[in-house]
């Protein structure tokens, strides 16, 4: 816990400086949770306050302070979960959607070696993103948290509620999809 | 396409890669004035829909009360101090309806 019991108690009883206490010490790791999850930084600020406004609106509904982590855990997913649902209705903004000359600005600002990381990274969530296409978006919430936050089988089921053994065919398809994607990508690329 | 080969082990480095690729980030200096800001525009909006609720709730509960004490009150109109029964006898009284005579059967019998 990054926080005592009692902070989260008193939050609960309405102690407004006990729940900016909770979200100075949450905020950093919820974002870079969300961050991972939804694969868009532009976003991620954003999707993290909706986290906190759940947070404080349900808190009264915590049982004990110490389910808070896994409670925070659970919204945080919900609240990936339903951007991710929001956002494939959307259209997508894409490189392949500007002009030659905001790619060639673009590219002209993205020539130092900081940006060329930075464009490496992108890249690299791109394909994530893509391949994680391959599954719904709950699925892609649940290999990420397992996969990528590194969360275990155990704390999974206090955040889903369902049994562990669910959860473990849940993954275990999930990440068949995923390697199926991988290896069609894989072919895709040796032929052109 | 970020290259990828295909396999198990190379699908956990992937994951590992991605991790790397998304670190934990810090938040601008207008997370917690934008967050305060929209829990105090939920909080208001949220109390505005209760007070309407509310609002409604006392109308219909009065507006109930209402019908209820006129309902109960006696009427001043003398139609409906009368029961029903003498409001059906004093509609069909005996003598009102001519149409309503003995029947009469002829017996003669036809002629052929």
């Amino acid at each position: 816990m990054l926080v005592e019991f009692d902070v989260v108690r008193r939050a609960q009883q309405g102690d407004s400086a006990a729940f900016n206490d909770i979200v100075l010490a949450y905020r950093k790791r919820t974002m870079g949770t969300i961050g991972r999850l939804i694969a868009r930084t532009e976003d991620v600020e954003d999707v993290a306050q909706e986290v906190f406004l759940r947070l404080y609106f349900s808190l009264d509904q915590l049982r004990t302070p110490e389910v808070f982590e896994p409670w925070l855990y659970r919204l945080t997913v919900n609240a990936a979960y339903d951007y991710l649902r929001k956002q494939r209705r959307r259209p997508e903004f894409r490189m392949a959607d500007l002009s030659e000359q905001q790619v060639m600005m673009a590219d002209a600002v993205a020539g130092s070696k900081v940006e060329k990381d930075e464009r490496q990274q992108t890249k690299l969530r791109e394909t994530v993103n893509a391949l994680l296409g391959a599954i719904s978006e709950s699925d892609r919430v649940l290999l990420l948290m397992k996969e990528v936050e590194g969360l275990s089988l155990r704390e999974l089921e206090k955040i889903y509620r369902v049994k562990e053994n669910a959860l473990k065919v849940r993954l275990f398809r999930a990440r068949q999809r995923v390697l199926k994607a991988c290896g069609a990508a894989e072919r895709q690329n040796e032929n052109g | 396409m970020y290259p990828i080969q295909g396999g198990d082990d190379k699908l956990d480095s992937l994951w590992r890669a991605y991790r790397a690729a998304c670190p934990d980030r810090e938040p601008s200096a207008n997370f917690m004035p934008g967050l305060w800001q929209r829990i105090e525009a939920r909080r208001s909006f949220s109390f505005s829909f209760e007070r309407m609720v509310r609002g409604f709730v006392t109308a219909t509960a009065a507006l109930a009360i209402a019908i209820g004490v006129y309902v109960s009150l006696p009427s001043p109109t003398p139609a409906l101090e009368t029961s029903y029964l003498e409001a059906l006898a004093e509609a069909n009284t005996l003598d009102t309806p001519d149409n309503i005579g003995p029947v009469r059967l002829d017996w003669t019998e036809p002629r052929r």
